[in-house]
């Protein structure tokens, strides 16, 4: 029975090739679509997996109060391990861990490189993969150092790198203990490492790790039979039990959950990461599926006139309805799985593009069991899902009404169809607002004035030379035109991340803690960010002039007073600062706020990790030789690889970015995939009234009139999915945007727009048929009957 | 063999009720060769509708084989018709997508017979019916006469015990209209009850008892003096 099922479906494909493209053609690209992210959501999913128990492997997270918000922090202080050890039993491995990137030399080659320094239980925690020497041995030595194969290859090409030396930061030299093998792509970003060194050596190299500031990661991996509950118990209070007045509150935070959520909202709450998007990308993919699908129910319904003789003579012949029902579902399974072949190759093809859209090395492997299970699975799913409508609707004509040839008015089927028809161009619509959406939302940012000078702005990570030659190549470029003004401070404007509580000021309530940003700068910050300064004075030229005083921003000068904050002392602990000046309010940190934190720039003749350099924009490439230049001149053996400001803030817009690409290509496939589907429709009216349309020419009606008869139709469908589109798209497109308090306001004009592209695409492609139908001769057609 | 007994139907529109088969009886027996003559709207299509089981009756009893089938559900009304009952066409209705060979295998397959067996029984029908050698050919590479000998051997392949024939020769010219009826007539001798609608008194000739219909009602019932 089945073969009989596949010959006739085969027959019917092979019969009908104009109408098989539409469906196969449509139906690869839904398929291709959900298969892509698919492939996207499995590695968001399959982050941190390649270390063995990485669901028992945890981060420390900080909690701190302050006012009515609470912030979520990884920094822990550099005490904290050894305490945890000796007086947390069941807490099992604990090892602390700095980031850095540190430049890398040997012989002529000087490469920057990403690493950690870490305790030697960071290796019982995290299993990694040795290819050279092992972790027992990997840290005997103060001054010993495990690389990445590809870092190792870096340097020294192929071979055996063991106990060869690297020179790290120009001073130092480090000896190759371990190579380990090359971490994969789905790891947390943050958490990467090209190296890893001992501990002990970052921590001779600061001095403060031995208070309470918060400041390096702390990993833990609990004993096997540890109760989570109770270890976060014991350490919600832990800090306060060596420092009575601390705000912070620690907590285990699971690897596990570091890629998808790891966001916290203003309660401290976790919220979801990466792993809104996941799903949204995933319900967008079943949408684009569904689409697809939803041109193979309206096309084989519509052709049902065509096979309804059939239908007809099987039930004579005693078909009962279920054999029917599965005949057509074998058809449409047939039909989908012509669709997934074609669309492996478009996978294929459209892999490298989509890995460099998502920034990933994502492939298909069809020998992956998980693969090929997944692309059956959507095969059969979606041949199901697309025959559902039209194996019921065609097994349910009455035999003896088809053998007639009676049309049955069916206008059930009439109304699902445009229904179906109307969900595709709503999707369609909708997808066109948020690309639009999207875009306007991230232009609206980039735009934004930030409060410094942001495209004039370049940055390099400032070392010993540059520090102590800071005058003179300040000097040079200044003189040479090259650059405007230039400074040292210890992060750029774009991200400042070092910030604590403990302020008082005078009037300030004492319970009321204030988390205040602080910024170390060189005299000339100020004028080299391009920052406004709205009362006060700046920085003196001289260093030693700005002793105790800072300046602040608009923020903070308002809760100091808000008449004027200048001339008064800010106090911490032991410490105080008089304002000197009001810098205006500039957007750090968060580009998506409204609101500014309050902010200390505090002088600072050593706390620099910056570079900051102003250059003029349109002479950008001039600038950039005159700066590598005169860095070879001062910094000679660095990389001078600068940073520009606004590319870092790119960095900010990243998730948005991609979110706006793929929504515009998604709404082009939803646009294509409908656009493909009422072409079929379209076809198949026009066909079904040839013979009226050859007697209204004969009657003298006009080539326009015939094409606007058989378009008004379709017109009005898109009308009808704006009138549901734009609602839903507004609703949407309000909630996603509450997600930015910097926003834009939605314009009537998106929709305008929206609605008149979707018009448009959906009169060409229906218009063809309309034009197709009304010029052909009407003599013809009659004959024909 | 069949037995109807006040046999009702209407079509209902939203404004009229038409009285299709108003209050119909008669007898068909085993062996038998009945012709149904009438005007266009008298209700023989209707009628052969009901006793193909494609059809609900809307009152009357119908008995076939001494059982009472009128109120049967869709799933009996299939087994039964797909063992007993034979179907011809005047528009043959054969499934372009299939070979004559297919097309003759259909009612087989949803009888559930083997591979084998259908393959032997479908043969034997088709050499029986002269197209053995078309048995490849797809109907459109058939003519008329071809066609309709195709509908008879799928029709007779189950061997069912009664043919319906809807205006068997409708659509073909007479000789070939004659070709089908010998066809008919053969099938009948053969033991096959046949009941045939028709609007042509050459063809009527053929069978042994004419009933006549108007407005859904039998108008006169008589014994085929020529056979």
């Amino acid at each position: 029975m089945l073969k009989n099922y596949i010959k006739i479906a085969w027959r019917n494909i092979w019969n009908n090739k104009g109408y098989t493209f539409l469906n196969i053609f449509g139906l690869a690209i839904g398929i291709t679509c959900a298969a892509l992210i698919l492939l996207w959501i499995d590695n968001e999913m399959s982050y941190n997996e390649y270390f063995a128990d990485y669901e028992d492997i945890y981060t420390i997270k900080n909690t701190q109060t302050y006012g009515d918000e609470t912030f979520v922090f990884e920094a822990t202080p550099g005490p904290l391990a050894e305490l945890m050890r000796n007086e947390i039993p069941g807490i099992g491995n604990v090892s602390r861990s700095a980031s850095s990137e540190s430049l890398f030399s040997h012989e002529e080659k000087n490469i920057h490189q990403t690493g950690k320094y870490v305790e030697p239980e960071f290796f019982e925690i995290f299993e990694l993969k040795f290819i050279q020497g092992d972790p027992s041995t990997a840290f005997h030595d103060l001054h010993s150092i495990v690389v990445t194969e590809s870092m190792a290859r870096k340097f020294f090409g192929s071979g055996d790198v063991l106990n060869k030396t690297l020179r790290l930061n120009q001073g130092q030299s480090y000896v190759i203990t371990a190579v380990i093998e090359d971490l994969p792509e789905n790891i947390s970003p943050r958490f990467r490492f090209s190296w890893l060194s001992p501990f002990k050596n970052y921590e001779n190299a600061n001095e403060w790790l031995q208070g309470w500031n918060n400041a390096i990661q702390t990993y833990v991996k609990p004993e096997a039979n540890a109760d989570i509950v109770s270890l976060n118990e014991t350490l919600y209070g832990f800090i306060q039990t060596k420092l009575e007045d601390s705000e912070s509150h620690l907590s285990l935070y699971p690897m596990d959950r570091w890629r998808l959520y790891n966001e916290f909202d203003k309660n401290g709450l976790e919220k979801e990461g990466i792993f809104k998007y996941v799903r949204l990308f995933g319900i967008i993919a079943g949408i684009i599926l569904i689409i697809a699908c939803i041109n193979f129910m309206n096309l084989a319904t519509a052709r049902s006139e065509k096979r309804a003789r059939e239908i007809g003579v099987r039930k004579v012949l005693g078909a009962q309805r279920k054999m029917l029902i599965v005949q057509f579902l074998s058809e449409s399974v047939l039909l989908a799985f012509l669709a997934t072949l074609l669309s492996i190759a478009l996978i294929y093809i459209f892999l490298p593009p989509f890995n460099d859209l998502v920034n990933k090395q994502l492939i298909l492997d069809l020998s992956d069991p998980l693969h090929l299970g997944a692309l059956l699975m959507i095969t059969i799913i979606s041949g199901i899902f697309a025959g559902s409508f039209p194996s019921y609707y065609l097994s349910s004509f009455n035999p003896v009404k088809v053998i007639k040839g009676i049309k049955s008015k069916s206008s059930s089927a009439a109304f699902i169809r445009k229904g179906l028809v109307v969900f595709q161009f709503s999707i369609s619509i909708i997808l066109i607002i948020a690309t639009v959406l999207v875009y306007q939302q991230i232009n609206h940012v980039k735009n934004r004035d930030l409060g410094y000078d942001n495209e004039g702005l370049v940055f390099l990570p400032a070392n010993e030379n540059i520090k102590k030659n800071f005058q003179a190549i300040s000097n040079e470029l200044i003189s040479s035109g090259a650059a405007n003004e230039l400074s040292l401070s210890g992060h750029t404007p774009v991200n400042i991340g070092s910030n604590g509580g403990g302020f008082q000021w005078p009037g300030k309530d004492p319970e009321n803690d204030v988390l205040v940003s602080m910024e170390s700068v060189s005299p000339s910050y100020i004028k080299t960010s391009g920052m406004e300064l709205i009362s006060g004075q700046d920085f003196n030229p001289n260093v030693e002039a700005n002793e105790s005083q800072v300046i602040i921003n608009e923020t903070l000068a308002k809760m100091i007073d808000k008449e004027n904050a200048v001339g008064k002392v800010i106090t911490r602990g032991d410490s105080q600062a008089t304002v000197r000046g009001v810098v205006k309010d500039f957007v750090y940190n968060n580009i998506f706020g409204n609101e500014t934190s309050p902010l200390i720039l505090y002088p600072s003749s050593q706390d620099f990790n910056h570079l900051v350099i102003n250059i003029d924009p349109d002479k950008r490439s001039t600038a950039v030789s005159a700066i590598e230049r005169v860095m070879e001149k001062y910094n000679p053996g660095y990389p001078t690889e600068l940073i520009y400001a606004d590319e870092k803030l790119e960095e900010f817009m990243s998730n948005e970015n991609m979110v706006g690409k793929l929504a515009a290509i998604f709404a082009g496939l939803a646009i294509i995939i409908s656009c493909l589907g009422l072409f079929g429709l379209a076809a198949f009216t026009a066909e079904r009234r040839i013979k009226e349309i050859g007697i209204r020419k004969v009657l003298g009606a006009s080539v326009g009139r015939i094409t606007t008869l058989l378009s008004v139709d379709f017109m009005k469908l898109v009308l009808i999915s704006c009138l549901i589109a734009f609602p839903l798209a507004w609703w949407f497109a309000r909630n996603w945007l509450e997600n930015y308090p910097y926003r834009i306001d939605i314009s009537i004009w998106i929709f305008v727009v929206a609605g008149l592209l979707a018009f448009l695409i959906a009169f060409f492609t229906v218009s063809f048929q309309a034009l197709k139908a009304a010029l052909t001769n009407p003599i013809n057609n009659l004959r024909t009957e | 063999m069949i037995k109807i007994t006040n046999l009702e139907k209407f079509y209902k529109t939203e404004e009229v009720q038409t009285l299709a088969l108003n209050k119909l009886s008669f007898e068909v027996k085993e062996g038998e060769f009945v012709a149904i003559m009438g005007p266009s709207g008298s209700g023989k299509s209707t009628l052969l509708n009901i006793l193909g089981m494609l059809d609900d009756s809307d009152g009357g009893s119908f008995l076939f084989n001494g059982e009472e089938v009128s109120d049967y559900n869709e799933r009996k009304r299939a087994h039964l018709r797909k063992h007993n009952i034979g179907f011809v066409f005047q528009s043959f209705n054969l499934i372009d997508e299939l070979s004559v060979f297919e097309n003759v295998e259909l009612p087989l397959i949803y009888t559930g017979i083997k591979l084998a067996e259908r393959k032997e029984k479908v043969h034997s029908v088709l050499e029986k019916m002269q197209i053995m050698h078309r048995r490849n050919h797809f109907p459109q590479q058939l003519s008329g006469g071809q066609q309709q000998r195709v509908a008879v051997a799928r029709a007779v392949v189950n061997n069912p015990k009664i043919i319906l024939a809807d205006e068997p020769t409708g659509n073909l010219d007479s000789s070939t209209g004659n070709e089908v009826m010998d066809l008919l007539c053969e099938l009948n001798e053969a033991g096959t009850t046949i009941v045939m609608v028709t609007h042509s008194e050459h063809d009527a000739r053929f069978s042994h008892r004419i009933i006549r219909m108007l407005d859904g009602q039998k108008v006169t019932e008589n014994l085929n003096v020529l056979v």
